[in-house]
């Protein structure tokens, strides 16, 4: 166990000191003056941001004013959408004025369409019955010329014969050559006859087979008859996306007349307008209470205290808005208010207070 | 402009920490070089320096901490100086010296308060080994400590060496896992790129190894420190450490040499704390700023940054809070800062489960209090500590007793 003694300087070395000493301390309280009076600054400051903080998150009066001009970034934005929603109505009003007359001749061409289809119906149906019962004549002609044409074939048979008679008769001198080429064209004309009624008896085949079955021609008439039923759904298909595409663009039209409508009542509309100098300010949903047309403004040094009237509130406007929070810098929601200032000075302040006054004073 | 700036510096300090933690990570598990090549048959003779100010039981309990340590019980020794504690330190020394007879254990006292750095200096007097391990008397040790510190020695440029410091009470509450965390990164993460070179710029006081001729040379140094004429009691471990460097030895943070201190469970004692290592860092600020142009050339650029980056981290933070509560002051309470900390938490927590399960820390969320921490740390204790730089107490040790010295050229004088 040591106990540790110090040594005591001689006064002579201590004396050497003394200048330094008092340059020390000299240093000493100019920095204790400084650090006393820095400290106390940094206190205040704390406690000020602190209070400064602590008041905007209770307080429900306050708003931001707002400085527009036509040529602000949101003020040139809205002209352009204005411009832009007009144009976009107008063309939409043109289109849909252009798809009406579109329906309107398309429901005339159809309605033709739908009057020529009875009529082509009617007439399959005439024609169906008129070969019903030409159809069934038809084949007891055939059978009956069928039975003609052999009887004939059986004569002609006999006519071969007699045309052997004839030469030998000339031969024989029995007949004059007259008589003999007069019955020799009595003979072909009978064979011509036949040939004929073998002709007929194939076209009554034809004409029969074209009555009593489904012919080609009968196609193409069913084949006519879908073109045109196709035709009438085309149209209808057609009919149906411009009657679409004109509900559509009529309820554009409304929503963008709503649009522009609602566009007129926000302050850029008044800003673009023109009309002399005019002054708005933010409200964030939260200070909503306080606001009313008419209700009274006031402007306040350091943000908070020493607050004086300078003007009213003039018009509300509805649509919603975002804003950066002036002392929290955070984004926030909110609506714009147009305020008469008898100080127009205050539409540079970065807070004003509507109603009353945010302190006593 | 000013907020450019501001942010700019914030941005590149950003870059230079990612740089660093980065580097780090590949140092840590990649290069071989980042470690000291420790030689454990090297065994020089060791003094244990605790100085003491009112820690009543906990110095009993540090000593036979070390009592227990795996070191020749020839080869090292404790001596404990009492500061002139108010409380019963002295008695509990004592009562360490009776009753642990296996290890060499030397009592002293100084004759008035003299601050914990001209304790250790007086401890030092009492002293004739090799190496001088100064440590906390508030800390438990582990047995591996000496020798692991003794072993790095053996490079033969390496001048002081340090210990990690690990939290005894990280569950005490949310200061405690915020510190438990903020400790377990700075050693096993943010010093590693410093041990690459050798070039840590602030060993901590809780486990401080030096060369003895080393720190005979800095001794009037260490005595000579004063703000003005006053005595500066505080940031001996870091003044010691740049001093090191300066005289071109090699600093180095081992972390198998660890132990372990009870810190601060309140507010106020963590602010004192905080404000205790603040002044330190400015003071070393001043110190480098006074010191570098001659020793610029000499040093590895390494350590040129740490020295440079370290303490004007702490005012550009100040800076950095200030633009942020006057440009966009809800960036605090926004999601980002709190995410971010608890991403870090769950990191560090993991790795603490791991590697260091005695530090395991129960509930990790809690680490998104050290947004409003980091807050109030960077916007107060700066300015505070600039305003304080008189200031000579013990920081977070109980209420000093008056100083009845005058101060001159480094000698105390009884008044």
């Amino acid at each position: 166990m040591t106990t540790l003694m110090v040594k005591k300087l001689p006064a002579e070395v201590k004396k050497n000191f003394t200048l330094q000493g008092m340059l020390y301390k000299s240093v000493l309280t100019l920095y204790r003056l400084f650090a006393i009076l820095a400290l106390y600054g940094v206190l205040f400051g704390v406690l000020a941001y602190a209070f400064m903080m602590g008041f905007y998150a209770v307080n429900t009066s306050w708003a931001a004013p707002v400085i527009l001009s036509p040529a602000d970034e949101k003020s040139l934005s809205f002209t352009e959408k204005m411009v832009t929603s007009r144009q976009s109505l107008e063309n939409l009003v043109v289109d849909k004025k252009r798809l009406d007359a579109s329906i309107f001749e398309m429901g005339g061409h159809r309605a033709a369409l739908l009057a020529l289809a009875p009529e082509l119906q009617a007439a399959i149906v005439r024609e169906k019955q008129h070969n019903r019962a030409t159809g069934p004549q038809l084949i007891t002609l055939d059978q009956q010329k069928q039975s003609d044409n052999a009887k004939t074939q059986t004569v002609m048979l006999q006519a071969k014969q007699v045309e052997v008679t004839i030469d030998k008769d000339l031969a024989a001198g029995l007949i004059t050559k007259g008589d003999a080429a007069a019955q020799r064209a009595a003979l072909n004309q009978a064979e011509n006859s036949y040939t004929d009624s073998k002709i007929n008896e194939v076209m009554l085949t034809d004409a029969i087979l074209e009555k009593t079955t489904t012919h080609t021609k009968s196609l193409d008439v069913l084949d006519k008859q879908a073109e045109l039923r196709s035709e009438i759904a085309q149209l209808d298909i057609a009919i149906n996306v411009a009657e679409k595409q004109v509900r559509e663009e009529a309820q554009q039209i409304d929503r963008l007349k709503k649009a522009i409508a609602t566009a007129k009542q926000t302050p850029y509309n008044l800003i673009v307008s023109g009309g002399g100098p005019l002054h708005f300010a933010f409200v964030p949903y939260d200070n909503q209470s306080n606001v009313a047309a008419g209700s009274p403004v006031y402007d306040c040094y350091l943000n908070m205290v020493a607050c004086r009237k300078v003007g009213t509130v003039k018009q509300v406007f509805t649509e919603e808005e975002h804003a950066i929070h002036p002392i929290y810098r955070s984004d926030i929601r909110g609506f714009m208010i147009q305020l008469q200032l008898d100080r127009p000075e205050s539409a540079r302040s970065k807070t004003i207070f509507l109603n009353h006054k945010p302190l006593l004073f | 402009m000013a907020p450019v700036l501001v942010w700019l510096i914030l941005f590149l300090c950003l870059l230079i920490s990612v740089i660093k933690y980065t580097l780090a990570l590949i140092l840590k598990f990649s290069v071989s070089g980042a470690k000291v090549k420790k030689d454990y048959t090297y065994q020089p003779t060791v003094s244990v320096l605790m100085p003491c100010y009112n820690e009543g039981q906990a110095v009993y309990e540090s000593i036979k901490s070390i009592s227990q340590s795996n070191y020749s019980n020839e080869k090292f020794e404790v001596i404990a100086q009492d500061d002139c504690s108010v409380d019963d330190s002295y008695q509990w020394m004592l009562k360490a010296q009776r009753d642990f007879t296996n290890i060499r254990v030397r009592v002293g006292r100084n004759s008035v308060n003299s601050g914990k750095a001209r304790t250790v200096c007086n401890a030092l007097q009492q002293s004739a080994s090799e190496i001088i391990i100064s440590i906390d008397s508030d800390c438990i040790f582990h047995p591996d400590a000496i020798r692991e510190l003794a072993a790095c020695f053996s490079e033969p440029n390496m001048g002081s060496v340090g210990g990690r410091v690990g939290v005894r009470n990280p569950n005490a509450g949310t200061i405690t896992v915020i510190q438990t965390f903020l400790y377990y990164a700075a050693f096993q993460l943010y010093k590693i790129p410093e041990n690459w070179t050798r070039s840590v710029g602030c060993i901590s006081g809780c486990l401080f190894a030096i060369r003895r001729e080393l720190l005979l040379q800095l001794e009037p140094k260490i005595r000579d420190r004063h703000w003005f004429g006053v005595p500066v009691n505080q940031g001996e471990d870091r003044f010691m450490t740049h001093q090191t460097l300066l005289h071109g030895y090699g600093t180095y943070i081992n972390n198998d040499a660890i132990c372990w201190t009870t810190v601060p469970t309140t507010l106020s004692e963590l602010f004192k704390q905080q404000l205790r290592w603040r002044r330190s860092i400015i003071r070393d600020l001043f110190f480098t700023l006074k010191t570098l142009p001659q020793h610029v050339w000499k040093l590895h650029p390494n350590t040129v940054l740490t020295l440079v980056l370290t303490p004007l981290g702490a005012v550009v933070a100040l800076l950095v809070v200030l633009t942020t509560l006057s440009s966009n002051p809800m960036a605090w309470a926004g999601p980002a800062p709190l995410v971010a900390s608890l991403g870090i938490a769950a990191a560090l927590s993991w790795a603490i489960r791991k590697y260091s399960s005695k530090e395991t820390v129960t509930n990790p969320l809690v680490f998104g209090a050290y947004v409003a921490w980091s807050l109030v740390s960077n916007l107060l204790i700066t300015p505070l500590a600039l305003c304080t730089m008189d200031s000579r107490d013990w920081g977070t040790r109980s209420k000093e007793q008056e100083v009845p010295h005058d101060y001159v050229d480094g000698q105390e004088i009884a008044g």
